[in-house]
Order: C-alpha cells, then structure tokens, then sequence
C-alpha cells in the first residue's frame, strides 16, 4: 500500500512527515488498543488485553505482583491483575478471566469492572497531547442476530474519554477498517472487523458508510464452543486458539475444533452479510468490483484469509468483488482506522 | 248532529279525495254523490227501524246503546287517527335518514379518493426515492458526507410532513359533528381503518428511509453520572509504574492525504 501511494502523484509525499493530532481508539471485547501517531512518521499502538481477574489481597501477593511489574488495583479488598497478565495467571491457575465486555458491548454482568477498564484505557491512551484533543473511538453497529443496547455503551465511552481530557467521537468499527485498509482504494469498499465479540462489517462509497451491522459471533464465540467441546476453561481454549495455528492445517483434535468453529463463524458471517446485502434495503450498487478488507484480532489465525476465500467462493454474492485480503496489521487497524478519523477531525 | 259529524270523519278517514281530472283520467264521466248528513240519517233510521221492529229492546236501552256504540265509534276512530300520525312520523324521519345517508355517501366517497390520492402520491414518492437509491453510486453526484446523506432525509421529511398535513385535514373531517344516526358508525369505522392503514404505511416507510415520526431529544445522553463515585475514590494501584505493549504500524499519512483530496481539501 504505501509503495503504491508513494507512486501516486495525486498524493503530496510531503504531507507523510506531517505530525497530527488526534489518537484513536479500538474498544474491543478482547483488547483495547489506542493509537497516536509518532515522530517516526508511523503510528504507536498500546494494546492491552481487556480482562482481568482478582485475587486475594496480600502483602506478600502485591509485592510479587509488582516485582514481576504485572499491573494490578486494589479495588473492593480484592487484588485485581489487569490485562494480558490477568489472562497469563487465569492459564496458569485454571480460572476464567473476567471480562468487562461480552458481544461487543459493556457486559451487565460486570459493572464493577469499569473501574477496571477506565485504568486500561486511562494508561494506553495516556494524557491528551493538547486540551479537548480528539479522540475517536470504535463502537459495534446493531446486531443483525441479538437485541442489544449500542447507544449505552456509546454514551458510556464517550462519557469516559471525555473525563480523560479529550474530545470523544464515536466511529463505527468497521468503517474505521476502511479508513485504515481501503485507501488505496479512496475509501470505496467493504470493511469487516472480526473482533473478540462480534464480526462489524461495513460498506463504503468514497468513506461515506452505506450500510453497517454486526453479528453477534466472534473470537469469544469460536472459545466458548470449543472449552465446550474439550471440557477446558475458556482462557484455555483462547490459550490453543492463539499459539500460533493453521486453522488449514490443524495438527490435533484441539487445532481440529478451533479450525471447524473458525469456518463456521466465518461462513455464518458472510452467510448474514449476502442476506443482508440481499435484502435490498439501504443497499448501494457499484458498477466496478470492490474490495473487501478483514482486520481485528480473530483473523490473525493462520490460514484465516484463505479459508475465508474458501467460503466466499461457495456463497453467490449479490456485489462484484475485487481482492479480499487481511489488513497486515490486523489486530491495530481499528484503532489506526480511529487514528485517521480523529486526525482528519483535528484537522 | 253529531252522529253526522262522525260519520263524516269516518267516511274521511276511509275514503280518498280525487280531482275531476283524476277520475276522468280514470274513465270516469259521472259520478254519484251522497252527503255524509243523509249517511249518517240513513244508518240511523235503520238502525232503529231493526230495533224497533225486533220488539227485544225498550227505547231507553236503544238510547244506551246507541250511546254505547257512539262512545266506541269514537275510541276506535281515535286510535285510528293515532296510527295515522305515527305514520307520518315514521315517513318523515326515514326521509330525514335516507338524506343522512346520503350525504355521508358523499363524504366517504370524497375522503376515499382523497385517501387514494394520498397513497398514489406515497408511492410515487416512494418509488423515485427507490429509484434514486438503486442508481449506481458511482453515478451519484459528489458531494461532501454530510450533504449526501442529508438530501434523501431532507426530501423525506418534506414529504412526511406534506403527508402529515393531509392526514391533520382527514381528522378535522373525521371530527366534525358526527350524524348521531345507526349508519354512521360504520363508515367511521371504515374511514378509521382507513387512515390507520395510511398511518402505518407512512410509518413503515419513514422507518425504512431512516425517518421515524417519534419525537427525540437532540440532547445526547450523558452517562457522566455513572463515574462520578469512581472519581472520588483513588484506587491503590502500580499502574503507573508498568508499560504496556506497545507495536508501531505503518504511517497515516497517505490515509489522511487521500481523505483530504476526497474532501477537496488536498
């Protein structure tokens, strides 16, 4: 992509040094990444898992724990582990991690973790570079297959960055997939987002969104059916689900379950996506073949792209598709998606 | 005298007036004529000529009876008069109905063409708006974001209220007096359904066009409220003192550069 825009004369090179303001950020069910531009003229990501599991407090507990620099919070007379450390002990201990967010949205069953995820979000977003700096951050669109509350979870983050010292725009998550994949192709085409809670898909004309929705399916999904069909806790099934496989080549019966839950998410969701597009309603046309752009920290499994090609090919779809390919940057391109809407917003 | 006045009422009552032309019309030349007073004598004389010469009654009791007779000739004669009116009565208000009916006839007609031209005017608008939306995009013109997604909802919401003011002038004619007889409940029932059929389509329609007709706050919600307590309490943390992973991906720039162009800014 950048080989190609270096070439294009329509492109000012001189405007890749310029340094902008603005960060965006992904709020995933999995992960939170935030993003901000860096001198370098890339952009930096923190990224921290969003989980967290407590412990009981000790001297002896806290001491380790910050010896081992593994971030945790006092909260209720609880030792709470925060993020990816959370997730490492939840393995080595057995337990599930807790999780502030399930489907995408702000989980009921877990209001006290909020606390929680402001700390992440306060830490990987840091402090606003400039009073009121923009900040974009992602949100699911409505759900094709489950009833939920997107307008809570909007108005809970907005309100969150907010008292961060920011200004908050919210930003479909998927649109921000083409913002981050699609310039090339000025912005015209498909977005998915294959996240921890949910699949967002996207379609764009020159960025103008047309027609989003999400599906209740993602990552978690995949976890839970297989810890189901193993009999191990979820982090576990997480745990195999991200060592690295090929889910065309699965080398045992764990890898074989991952591989068979991996295509059926990924055929319900392009399943649901032609359903939708068939439908007619809200649906653009296009008289030259888009591209289609998957990104988010599911589709970083081995062999994700080719066997979502594998099951496109079977599915008659009502658009005329060019490339389907995976953002190289998967598990940050909501976030770098984020980054440009708010950078284009400062400017 | 009064038996005479009797009989001529009786004999009005049971007989009908004619014009000459009438019963010449009729084939009637001539015709016999009788007075009511000579009626009136003749019964009677007959009458008593009967009684007299059956020899069963005295003239007292003849009188009672005659009295009695009188007496009943009227009661019948009365109820007879009675019926008469409540005919009358009876025809005027059928009249008086069947004008109602007929002007409510006028007006279902009325508001059923009115309605039907509302609806082919929906469709209409439906239809273009459909039309429009199935165009290629490419071939839509180019504008920026927020005024190519205002048109359609601009033009929507026109209609919708050009629409609406229809509908406010079928309900004053719906709310005018209502004809407080038997027929007009139904055709209200009808012209109810029929403006709840308009109703929901236009609701539906606005729906599907991302126009609802419920009323919302511009104000957005604020779930400010729901830290305020997790402001005030510091929690012990070491959050400070770790870094978080951190990756670096490639630059925004062409991104931005792109968008700019696109928003003819570049």
């Amino acid at each position: 992509m950048t080989e190609q825009d270096d070439n294009d004369p329509n492109i000012d090179s001189t405007t890749e040094t310029t340094l902008c303001l603005g960060k965006g950020l992904d709020v995933g069910t999995a992960n939170l990444a935030a993003a901000v531009q860096n001198e370098e003229g890339g952009i930096t990501v923190n990224v921290e898992r969003n989980a967290f599991l407590d412990i009981p407090s000790d001297v002896y507990s806290k001491n380790m724990l910050t010896k081992l620099k593994v971030p945790y919070v006092v909260h209720n007379g609880k030792l709470v582990v925060i993020g990816e450390a959370a997730f490492e002990l939840a393995n080595v201990f057995g337990r599930e991690t807790r999780r502030p967010m399930a489907d995408g949205l702000v989980s009921p069953n877990e209001q006290d973790a909020l606390p929680m995820m402001k700390m992440i979000i306060q830490k990987i977003l840091g402090e606003p570079q400039v009073p009121g700096e923009h900040c974009y951050f992602c949100v699911p669109a409505e759900s094709l297959d489950v009833d939920n509350n997107v307008v809570y979870h909007q108005g809970l983050f907005e309100s969150m960055v907010t008292k961060l010292g920011y200004t908050a725009h919210a930003i479909n998550e998927a649109h921000a997939v083409v913002f981050s994949e699609l310039a090339e192709n000025d912005f015209t085409g498909i977005g998915l987002s294959f996240g921890g809670g949910m699949a967002n898909a996207c379609i764009t004309y020159k960025s103008i969104p047309c027609l989003s929705f999400s599906v209740a399916r993602g990552g978690d999904w995949i976890d839970k059916n297989v810890a189901s069909v193993l009999g191990v806790p979820r982090s576990k099934a997480t745990h195999i689900k991200e060592r690295g496989i090929d889910i065309r080549d699965p080398k045992s019966r764990e890898e074989e379950a991952v591989s068979i839950y991996y295509r059926s998410l990924i055929n319900y969701v392009l399943s649901n996506i032609k359903t939708r597009f068939e439908s007619g309603q809200n649906m653009p046309s296009f008289n030259e073949p888009i591209d289609i752009a998957c990104a988010g920290g599911t589709s970083m499994v081995g062999g994700f792209i080719e066997v979502f090609r594998e099951e496109f090919a079977k599915i008659d779809f009502p658009l005329p598709v060019g490339r389907i390919f995976r953002s190289e940057e998967a598990l940050t391109a909501v976030a770098k998606g984020c980054l440009v809407a708010a950078a284009i917003g400062e400017d | 005298m009064e038996s005479v006045n009797e009989i001529k009422e009786a004999l009005s009552a049971r007989s009908r007036t004619a014009t000459l032309d009438e019963l010449r019309s009729e084939g009637r030349k001539r015709v016999r004529l009788i007075r009511a007073e000579h009626v009136a004598q003749m019964i009677s004389e007959a009458v008593h000529a009967a009684i007299e010469h059956s020899g069963l009654l005295g003239q007292e009791e003849v009188d009672q009876l005659v009295e009695k007779s009188r007496q009943e000739f009227k009661n019948i004669l009365r109820e007879r008069e009675q019926e008469v009116q409540k005919l009358r009565e009876t025809d005027e208000q059928l009249e008086q109905k069947e004008n109602e009916l007929t002007e409510i006839k006028t007006r279902f007609s009325e508001l059923s063409k009115s309605l039907a031209a509302t609806r082919a005017e929906l469709e209409q608008t439906g239809n273009d708006l459909e039309a429009l939306r199935e165009l290629p995009v490419a071939a839509q013109p180019e504008v920026a974001a927020p005024a190519q997604s205002a048109m359609p909802n601009d033009v929507m919401m026109s209609m919708m209220q050009e629409l609406a003011n229809l509908k406010a002038t079928m309900a004053a004619q719906q709310a005018q007096p209502a004809v407080p007889q038997a027929p007009a409940p139904d055709f209200s029932a009808a012209l109810e359904k029929l403006t709840g059929s308009l109703n929901d389509r236009l609701e539906n329609l606005g729906r599907k066009m991302g126009v609802s007709s419920a009323v919302e706050s511009d104000a957005p919600l604020d779930f400010g409220g729901m830290f305020g307590d997790d402001q005030k309490v510091e929690l012990e943390s070491n959050m400070d003192n770790i870094k978080v992973k951190t990756k670096t991906a490639g630059g925004i720039a062409a991104n931005l550069a792109r968008l700019k162009k696109l928003k003819g800014g570049g």
